[in-house]
C-alpha cells in the first residue's frame, strides 16, 4: 500500500515537472490564480441552529468570491443562509464584516455584502465564465479555506460536467437542494471550508461555486455551475429572492421505459408522480403521461441528466402562467392546460420557545406536502430540548402544534403572539393541542421559565 | 432470612449454582418442600420439548433446534411452554428486514420417557406462553397439571420449580426454589419472584404444600405488549423490562380454555389511537377521573367510530371499572383489557366529553371486532423468479405512513433477496406495487396471477408502477430467464 502511494506520487511529480518545462500550463495557472485569488473571501459566519430545540449559535467557516466592486460576495446558502453575523477576511488579510443579502436554498447559493466603509484596500472582482462550455478533463483550480486554511489553491480537472444525483440532496438546514441543476464534478481537492469558494478555469473565470464533496472519497467534489449562479445572482440583486413556479408533477427519465410506453424513438418527459391538490392534478396530468411538447416546443428527458433542466423550465415561468402540455397517454395524444403556482419558501421561519424548551417553524406549502399535512394550520415542532418542559410533557420533533390552551394556532405569527403573552404572564402550565400523524394529542408544559428566573434571582 | 434473600437475588444471575448452594446450607424453609413427592407428581405432565424451527431473516433461512421445558395442561394433550423462541413477531412491516420463526416439528418427551409428536397452536402475545397439542396420543387421556385458582400470594413465601438441564444430563431437570419478593400492582397484578431465572421460564411453580400456583413468566414490558399493528396503537416509550414472577392459575386457565391460534389473530380492537389522561391534562380538561384514556384518533368504520366515540373523548371506566391510566406507561393496561375480550363482546365505556369549558358525561357501548391483520399474518406471495416477496396492505401500513385507512391499493414488498432481480431493478422494502406491467394489482392473488403470466411470457424487462414515500414511480426490472 505504501509502495503504491509512493509510485503514484512519483508519477505525479514527473507529470508536473514535465509540464513545468513547457512553461505554458504553469503560467496559465499563475495567471488564473492572480485573476481570482485577490477576490477570494474567507467567511466566518455565526449561524443560528434550531435543530436541538433551542437556538444555538455556531461559528463556522466557509469561502466566497467577490463578484461586484460594491463588495457583493457569492457563497453557499449553507454557509451564510442562517448567519446572524458574518466576519470576512479578504485576500490582503484585512477583516471586514458583511451582511446577508439574499439566499436560495434550492441552488444552495447566497449573496453577502462586505461592509467596506472602513476598508482602505482595493476590492478585486472575479469574473464569471460560462459553465456550458466547460469540458471534462479541463484543468481547473479550486480556491477557498479548506478546514479553515485560508487562501488555499488546489488543482485538478473537471471530472464530469453533468453529474446528477438520484438521491435527494438536503442542506444541513433541511431544505432540498439541487433539483434545478446538474453539478460539475472535479478532482481538485475540496474539503469542508471550501464551501462557497470558486472553481476557476485557466482563463481565470469562475465556472462554478464549490459546494460539496463526497465523504470518504478521494477528490470527488461538486460545484454549482456558474450559469445557474448568474441567474440566481441576478434574481437576488433585482428582487431580493429567486421566484419559482411549480406544477406538482415529478418526472423520471424515459430511458429504459420506452418499450413499456411504446415510445421507441419518441422523445418526451415521463411523468412519474403527481402531488395531491397540485396544479398538475387539477390539469388532469397523470403518472405515466409522456409530455412531448410544452407550449408548442418539444421537450425531452431521455436520460436522468436531462431532468433538472425540465424542472427548471417550469420553475422559471412566472407563477400563474398557463402552460399547454401535449402529452401521450397510451395510444392517445392529449392537450392539457396547467397553471403554474408559486413554489414559495421550502421551509418556514424559525422561532425558539426558550421558556418551553422547543423550537418551531412556520408551515409552508412545501412542508405541508412533504409531511402529508391536510392543511397549513399550526406550527411545526423542529426540535425539542432534552429534559426541557416540552420534552417532559412528551412533545416530539415533527409534531404540529394546533392549539395553545384550547385556542387554535393558525400560523407562526399567531403562535408567537400567544407564546409571548403566556410567558410574559408567567403562566405556570400550558396545554398544547398537537397533531402527530393522524392523531390529535394533548401535551402539558410546566413552564421552566419561572424556575430559571427564580434561580437567577 | 436476609442471608437467604441475598443468595436468592444472586440466583437470578446463576440459578444452577444457587440450587446446589441452597441444598447444602439453607436451613428450614427450603427443605420444607417435599421434593420426593414432587418428583413423582411431575413425572407424567412435565415434558421436554424439542422444537425444530426455521429462522428466516429477509430471504435467508436456516434451521435450528430449541429445547424447552413444558407441561401437559389438559387431558387431550395440550402442552404449555415458553413461547418466546418460537414466537414470530415481524418487526417493521413497511421497512427493514423481516425476521420470522416457523416451527417445523415438535417432539415431546415426558419425564417418564414417553415420546410424542406435537404441533404448535400458538403463542400468547401478552404472556409469551406457547401452546402445542400432542398429535399422536391416540385415545390417551393425559394426566395434566391442575392449577389452583385464586391463590393468595405473600411476600416472603417460597416457591419451587424445575429447571431444564443440558441434553447430555440425566435426568433432564433439577429442582430450584425462589421467593415471592413483591406483589406488583401496576401495570398489572403480578407476584414477583427472586431465585428463578431463564432456565425455569414457563415452569410450573409450587407452593410449600405443592399446590401448582402458576408458571414462571416475565412481567411484560407494557410497551412491548402493545401492538405494532394489533389494532390499538400507542406512542408509549421504550424499555426492556424482564422481571420474573408468577403467571397465575386463573390466567393460564383462561388461555387453556381458548389457546392463542397460530397465524390467526383473535384479538379484539376498538379502533382508536390513545393517550393517557395524566393529572395535569385532567386539570386542564376539568375531568375529575384518577386516570383514563384520551381518544386521539378514531379509525373510520371501526367499532369506536360506529359507537359514536370521537377524538377528545376521555374514557374513564370500562364496564363500570375505573381505568387508572395516569401515565403513558400504563396505556397498555387498557389496550390489553380490550384485546383480551372476544370479538363481538359488548363493552360499556364511561366517557367524559369536554367541550367549551363544560364536560358531558356519556355512556358509550361498543361491540368489539376482530383486530385487523398484522403485517406478519398478512397473506403473502413469493416470486422465486423476481426474488422478492409481497404481502397485502394492512392497517398498520396506513398508520405508519400517515395515510387515511383504505387510501392506498396494491401489495407491499415485504422481502427482497439482496442483489436479486427485484433488488437490482431498484425495488426497496416497503414499496407498494400498484401495477405490474399493464395490470393493476389490488391483492396478493392478483399479484400472483400477474407474475405467473410474466413468467409464462418471459419478457426481457418488466415495468412496475410503485408507490414509495408518498410519491409514485416506475421501476424497470431486467429479467434474465437463462438463469432460471
Amino acid at each position: 500500500m505504501r509502495q503504491f502511494a509512493l509510485v503514484l506520487m512519483f508519477v505525479l511529480l514527473i507529470g508536473l515537472s514535465a509540464v513545468g518545462s513547457t512553461g505554458s500550463l504553469q503560467s496559465d495557472i499563475f495567471r488564473a490564480r492572480d485573476m481570482v485569488l485577490p477576490a477570494l473571501v474567507h467567511i466566518q459566519p455565526v449561524v443560528k441552529d434550531y435543530n436541538t430545540g433551542e437556538l444555538k449559535k455556531q461559528a463556522v467557516v466557509g469561502s466566497g468570491v467577490i463578484f461586484h466592486k460594491d463588495g457583493y460576495v457569492i457563497t453557499n446558502y449553507h454557509v451564510a443562509g442562517k448567519a446572524e453575523r458574518i466576519i470576512c477576511t479578504l485576500s490582503d488579510r484585512e477583516q471586514v464584516s458583511a451582511k446577508f443579502i439574499g439566499g436560495d436554498p434550492p441552488t444552495d447559493l447566497a449573496i453577502i455584502k462586505l461592509d467596506l466603509s472602513d476598508y482602505r484596500g482595493t476590492i478585486h472582482v472575479a469574473e464569471f465564465g460560462n459553465s456550458d462550455s466547460v469540458q471534462a478533463g479541463q484543468y481547473v483550480l479550486a480556491m477557498g479555506s479548506p478546514l479553515a486554511l485560508s487562501r488555499t489553491v488546489s488543482g485538478g480537472v473537471v471530472s464530469t460536467k453533468d453529474r446528477f444525483f438520484s438521491q435527494e440532496v438536503r442542506l444541513p438546514t433541511g431544505e432540498q437542494t439541487g433539483n434545478f441543476n446538474l453539478w460539475i464534478q472535479t478532482d481538485a481537492a475540496i474539503n469542508p471550508g471550501n464551501s462557497g469558494g470558486p472553481l476557476v478555469d485557466l482563463n481565470g473565470r469562475v465556472i462554478g461555486i464549490n459546494s460539496r464533496a463526497m465523504m470518504f472519497a478521494n477528490s470527488i467534489g461538486y460545484a454549482i455551475p456558474v450559469n445557474i449562479v448568474k441567474e440566481v445572482v441576478h434574481a437576488i440583486l433585482t428582487d431580493g429572492k429567486v421566484t419559482r413556479s411549480y406544477i406538482g408533477a415529478h418526472y423520471q427519465a424515459l430511458q429504459e421505459m420506452e418499450e413499456y410506453f411504446g415510445t421507441d424513438g419518441v422523445t418526451g418527459v415521463l411523468v412519474s408522480s403527481i402531488d395531491a391538490g397540485s396544479p398538475a392534478e387539477q390539469g388532469t396530468l397523470r403518472a405515466g403521461d409522456i409530455i412531448q411538447q410544452m407550449d408548442g416546443q418539444p421537450v425531452s428527458a431521455h436520460f436522468v441528466e436531462e431532468l433538472p433542466a425540465f424542472y427548471k423550465k417550469i420553475a422559471t415561468l412566472p407563477p400563474g402562467t398557463g402552460i399547454n402540455l401535449r402529452v401521450q397517454r397510451g395510444s392517445d395524444t392529449l392537450n392539457l392546460a396547467v397553471t403554474t403556482r408559486l413554489l414559495g419558501d421550502l421551509l418556514g421561519e424559525d422561532f425558539e420557545c426558550a421558556g418551553w424548551g422547543f423550537t418551531v417553524k412556520g408551515i409552508t406549502r412545501q412542508m405541508q406536502l412533504e409531511n402529508q399535512l391536510k392543511d397549513s394550520l399550526g406550527v411545526f415542532v423542529e426540535g425539542v430540548k432534552r429534559s426541557g418542559s416540552a420534552d417532559d410533557g412528551g412533545l416530539r420533533p415533527g409534531d404540529i402544534v394546533i392549539a395553545i390552551n384550547r385556542q387554535d394556532v393558525t400560523d407562526l405569527a399567531g403562535f408567537v403572539a400567544q407564546y409571548n403573552e403566556l410567558t410574559q404572564a408567567r403562566t405556570e402550565k400550558v396545554l398544547l393541542g398537537i397533531k402527530r400523524g393522524g392523531s390529535s394529542r394533548l401535551v402539558v408544559l410546566k413552564a421552566a421559565a419561572k424556575e430559571e428566573t427564580t434561580q437567577n434571582d | 432470612m436476609i442471608r437467604g434473600s441475598i443468595r436468592a437475588a444472586l440466583a437470578v444471575a446463576a440459578p444452577a449454582v444457587f440450587a446446589i448452594v441452597i441444598g447444602h446450607t439453607d436451613s428450614g424453609r427450603a427443605q420444607s418442600f417435599d421434593f420426593a413427592r414432587l418428583q413423582t407428581m411431575v413425572r407424567d405432565y412435565t415434558v421436554v420439548l424439542k422444537i425444530k424451527v426455521e429462522i428466516s431473516f429477509g430471504m435467508q433461512t436456516n434451521e435450528q433446534e430449541v429445547r424447552l421445558l413444558g407441561t401437559i395442561v389438559s387431558s387431550e394433550g395440550l402442552v404449555l411452554f415458553d413461547g418466546t423462541p418460537v414466537s414470530s413477531e415481524q418487526h417493521g412491516s413497511m421497512s427493514g428486514m423481516s425476521f420470522r420463526i416457523t416451527p417445523i416439528s415438535i417432539e415431546v418427551t415426558t419425564l417418564s420417557g414417553r415420546k410424542y409428536k406435537a404441533e404448535l397452536i400458538g403463542v400468547d402475545r401478552f404472556t409469551q406462553l406457547g401452546f402445542a397439542r400432542i398429535t399422536d396420543g391416540g385415545a390417551t387421556r393425559f394426566v395434566p397439571v391442575q392449577f389452583s385458582l385464586n391463590q393468595q400470594f405473600k411476600i416472603g413465601s417460597w416457591l419451587a420449580a424445575y429447571m431444564l438441564l443440558p441434553e447430555f444430563v440425566t435426568p433432564p431437570v433439577a429442582a430450584d426454589v425462589g421467593m415471592i419478593s413483591s406483589l406488583i400492582e401496576s401495570p398489572e397484578k403480578f407476584p414477583l419472584t427472586v431465585g428463578f431465572g431463564g432456565l425455569e421460564m414457563a415452569s410450573v411453580l409450587y407452593d410449600e404444600r405443592l399446590t401448582s400456583v402458576g408458571v414462571l413468566g416475565a412481567l411484560m414490558d407494557p410497551t412491548s405488549a402493545s401492538s405494532d399493528a394489533g389494532g390499538i396503537i400507542t406512542g408509549a416509550g421504550e424499555g426492556d423490562v424482564q422481571l420474573l414472577g408468577v403467571v397465575t392459575g386463573e390466567r393460564i386457565q383462561k388461555l387453556i380454555a381458548s389457546p392463542p391460534k397460530k397465524g390467526e389473530d383473535e384479538r379484539s380492537w376498538l379502533g382508536i389511537t390513545l393517550q393517557a389522561l395524566t393529572k395535569d391534562i385532567g386539570e386542564f380538561l376539568n375531568v375529575g377521573a384518577r386516570g383514563g384514556i384520551i381518544v386521539t384518533d378514531v379509525v373510520k368504520g371501526s367499532p369506536a367510530a360506529k359507537s359514536g366515540m370521537i377524538v377528545g373523548d376521555v374514557i374513564h371506566e370500562i364496564n363500570g371499572q375505573p381505568l387508572e391510566v395516569d401515565m403513558e406507561e400504563k396505556v397498555p393496561i387498557f389496550q390489553r383489557r380490550v384485546a383480551e375480550m372476544a370479538p363481538g363482546t359488548l363493552v360499556e365505556f364511561s366517557v367524559y366529553r369536554p367541550h367549551d369549558q363544560i364536560v358531558d358525561t356519556l355512556r358509550i357501548v361498543a361491540t368489539l371486532e376482530k383486530a385487523p391483520q398484522t403485517a406478519a399474518n398478512a397473506p403473502s406471495y413469493e416470486s422465486k423468479e423476481f426474488e422478492f416477496k409481497v404481502r397485502s396492505i394492512v392497517f398498520s401500513d396506513y398508520i405508519q405512513n400517515n395515510l387515511e385507512v383504505g387510501s392506498l391499493s396494491g401489495v407491499v414488498v415485504s422481502e427482497l433477496r439482496p442483489s436479486g432481480l427485484a433488488d437490482v431493478g431498484g425495488f426497496e422494502l416497503g414499496d407498494v406495487i400498484q401495477r405490474i406491467g399493464n395490470t393493476s394489482v389490488n391483492s396478493v392473488d392478483e399479484a400472483q396471477a400477474a407474475m405467473a403470466r410474466i413468467v409464462a411470457d418471459k419478457p426481457r424487462e418488466v415495468v412496475f408502477f410503485v408507490w414509495r414515500n408518498n410519491k409514485t414511480m416506475f421501476v424497470n426490472v431486467k429479467t434474465d430467464w437463462k438463469l432460471q
